[in-house]
């Protein structure tokens, strides 16, 4: 076969080659080099101006719109949104390029723009643009449509698109948290399942509350839930799809089944068994609906969970005396403690980036959540005190949900903190709440 | 109670007196300072033998003076006998000379042309060394004449009887006469016109190389401006390179030419942040003295390990 370039082909050939060449000739003398070493990590200062409404029906969700970013950007940490007070320059059309002079003199890096428009068939439409103060270029530009009611979600991609953009790393914000909401005194306590979006909103209820469910969890790749709940007999494993509303229990053998986890492809559920004082880690496929046992020790073994790729389970047991975190391949077998510290560790989860293992860790009187690295080492506890419990990381793997026990009367509510340590915050819930999981990203 | 109320008194003024004062950074000096390999430093010294023929200043700190020449013969004459009795004579001969070239002979060996005013320092220098009166000789004087210092003095004829007394018998209280009361070895460098700038950089050698001084004013002003983007912890040793060429203001000639092409998205993001810390910052404020060394070069964004 010949390969005849086209024309186009050849000239772009040639651009890159002279770009090559203009870069040699700039490094040929080899320029006396400065360090910089320093350069302190600072939430990047960002303007979000209103979306500007494409007809006058549109004012209200345009500043909805503009409010749902400017909140996810803020509680990520790693932005600081200039309030709008400050600007000079107030922006009537989106798709012109912002006054930067006006801009830098607010001192703000960048500026976002947009417009939501309602379109003739119903449906919604919303443009941004991310423009660098600076350089004075547009870094992102977008456009999407939607139903009205999915204003917020349109919010949310937009904001994880700056995320991204400007961090280098996928966002978060475009996903769900389920967990356990808990209304009712400490005695008579109500617990249901509830799904919300990771920032409190459009709270909805999956069970009725008749009977206690625990330990929901997300799976990986789909919009798939499983969680535990105690019927009128053991407790029993359920999978429940957030989108069509279907339950049903996995697999129906004796004994208790509890601490299930979806593997990363979404296509089986591993969990614990019990069998005597003793429980054991099996994995059933979803499909086939066959289970295999991955551990057979006189101990208790539980709270699997996977590595990103698959090809390892962390999980908690107490086969050295107390509760410890080990790693073991997928198969099973060849399991390794990871935890060596001072006191004992449960609920290990692996986080989907692969670098950490979260986990709840119980000494000197405390309950905390820490992260380690998958080897055991650089074990971080990012948050600590009477009752922390149950860690979840968000999809990108930088942020870890988990919930907290005041004691006395009060009841759990849920939080948020940065991998490094920072950026503790409360999630608004409408009641108490507990056990939370985060989904993988919806789109 | 009168004490007390002083003390509060006298301790509110000297806070309030201490608070009120500004804290400010004394300026720092210009040191360059710069650790190279002895490799490196053989080539600076090398020199390259392609430069441009240059004919640089000798340092000069101040002008020749001619020193008579007739009492240095006249004293040469009556030494004799001191010479006998006390070895250091033949010593400062010898070390001086060696000690008085040491200033010229990098300037002078490598150029010819400055060889006129390298000679007249020498005879005059060499000629003063022979006038100089043995150290004990001289003391001797001093005793007897306590106010002169000068050597020249000593050029005048020594009484005869003085010095043998001294040869045989040891006065401690006198021991200090016998010190050495020449003028240092190490003279000012002399020539015929002033110039008090030793030659910074030759075309044979390399530049003199202050880029600790204006690399870190530099880094600290880029610094303000630099939001580094959130890698968390186990971020890859990022590292972003770029060239620059500023003009005598201190604002850029041309955009910032990056070095490389990021091989992730956060490389790419960490590479942006750098490129827009360096245009906000300008114009950078640098020594212009410098500015030779500071119109094009490449700044590192690097983490701090």
């Amino acid at each position: 076969m010949l390969f005849r370039p086209s024309r186009r082909q050849i000239i772009s050939g040639m651009t890159a080659l002279g770009a090559l060449a203009g870069t040699r000739t700039a490094f040929a003398q080899r320029p006396k080099q400065i360090v910089i070493p320093e350069g302190e990590f600072t939430p990047l200062p960002i303007a979000i101006s209103n979306f500007v409404p494409g007809t006058p029906g549109d004012t209200e969700v345009g500043m909805g719109v503009t409010q749902v970013i400017t909140n996810n950007l803020k509680r990520s940490g790693l932005f600081a949104p200039i309030d709008q007070a400050a600007f000079i320059e107030r922006i009537t059309n989106p798709d012109a390029p912002p006054t930067f002079q006006s801009w830098k003199q607010i001192n703000t890096q960048f500026v976002v723009l947009g417009r939501m428009t309602r379109q003739g068939d119903g449906r919604l439409k919303a443009e941004f643009r991310l423009w660098d103060v600076n350089t004075q270029q547009q870094l992102a530009g977008q456009q999407y449509q939607t139903s009205p009611e999915s204003w917020r979600r349109i919010a949310h991609i937009i904001s994880d698109q700056i995320y991204e953009r400007l961090t280098g790393e996928k966002g978060y914000f475009d996903s769900r948290v389920v967990f356990v909401d808990e209304t009712g005194s400490k005695e008579r306590r109500v617990k249901r399942l509830a799904l919300m979006d990771q920032d409190g909103a459009n709270v909805r209820y999956l069970t009725k509350g008749s009977d206690l469910v625990l330990t929901p969890r997300f799976s990986p790749s789909t919009q798939e839930i499983t969680y535990m709940e105690f019927g009128q007999g053991d407790p029993r494993v359920y999978l429940f799809n957030v989108e069509t509303g279907q339950r049903e229990i996995v697999g129906n053998f004796p004994g208790m089944s509890f601490s299930p986890r979806f593997s990363p492809d979404g296509q089986r559920i591993i969990m614990s068994m019990q069998q005597g004082g003793n429980s054991n880690l099996f994995v059933m496929d979803l499909r086939s609906k066959s289970m295999t046992r991955l551990t057979d020790t006189p101990a208790i073994d539980t709270s699997p969970s996977y590595s990103p790729d698959g090809s390892r389970i962390c999980f908690e047991s107490d086969r050295g005396g107390k509760p410890q975190i080990y790693v073991m391949g997928a198969n099973g077998g060849g399991a390794q403690r990871i935890s060596f510290n001072e006191g004992s560790y449960s609920t290990p989860v692996w986080s989907p980036r692969g670098d950490y293992i979260a986990f709840t860790k119980q000494g000197g009187g405390a309950f905390s959540i820490g992260i380690m690295k998958t080897d055991g080492s650089g074990e971080r506890i990012l948050a600590s005190g009477f009752h922390n419990e149950g860690p979840t990381f968000s999809p990108n793997g930088r942020v870890v949900m988990f919930f907290r026990e005041p004691g006395g009367n009060a009841g759990p509510s849920l939080f948020t903190v940065d991998i490094s340590g920072r950026n503790e915050l409360r999630v608004p819930t409408p009641g108490f709440a507990s056990d939370p999981a985060w989904s993988p990203l919806l789109s | 109670m009168a004490s007390v109320a002083l003390h509060v008194i006298v301790l509110g003024a000297v806070m309030l007196s201490f608070s009120t004062r500004a804290l400010e950074m004394p300026a720092e000096d210009s040191v360059p300072v710069d650790v190279i390999s002895e490799d490196n430093l053989a080539k600076a010294m090398a020199g390259m033998k392609t430069g441009k023929k240059e004919n640089p200043k000798p340092l000069v700190e101040k002008v020749a003076e001619v020193k008579p020449m007739d009492d240095a013969v006249g004293k040469i004459s009556e030494k004799p006998p001191v010479v006998t009795e006390t070895a250091p004579k033949p010593l400062p001969k010898v070390e001086e000379k060696p000690v008085e070239k040491k200033p010229d002979p990098p300037k002078v060996v490598e150029k010819p042309k400055e060889e006129p005013p390298k000679e007249e320092p020498k005879p005059v220098e060499k000629k003063p060394d022979p006038v100089k009166p043995d150290p004990i000789a001289e003391a001797i004087k001093k005793e007897e004449k306590k106010p002169p210092p000068k050597p020249v003095q000593a050029a005048k004829p020594p009484e005869p009887q003085k010095p043998r007394i001294v040869e045989r018998h040891f006065d401690q209280s006198q021991i200090a006469a016998l010190l050495d009361k020449r003028d240092p070895t190490r003279q000012a460098a002399t020539g015929q016109t002033m110039n008090s700038n030793a030659a910074l950089g030759l075309s044979k050698g390399t530049a003199a190389d202050n880029s600790a001084t204006w690399g870190s004013m530099f880094q600290r002003q880029v610094e303000r401006c630099w939001k580094k983007p959130y890698g968390g912890i186990e971020s890859q040793r990022p590292e972003a390179v770029f060239a620059i060429r500023l003009r005598r203001d201190g604002t850029l000639e041309g955009n910032p030419v990056p070095e490389g092409v990021p091989a992730t998205p956060f490389l790419k993001v960490y590479q942006e942040s750098a490129y827009r810390a360096i245009l906000e910052c300008q114009p950078y404020k640098l020594p212009e003295a410098m500015y030779e060394e500071w119109k094009y070069f490449a700044p590192v964004f690097k983490e701090k390990v």
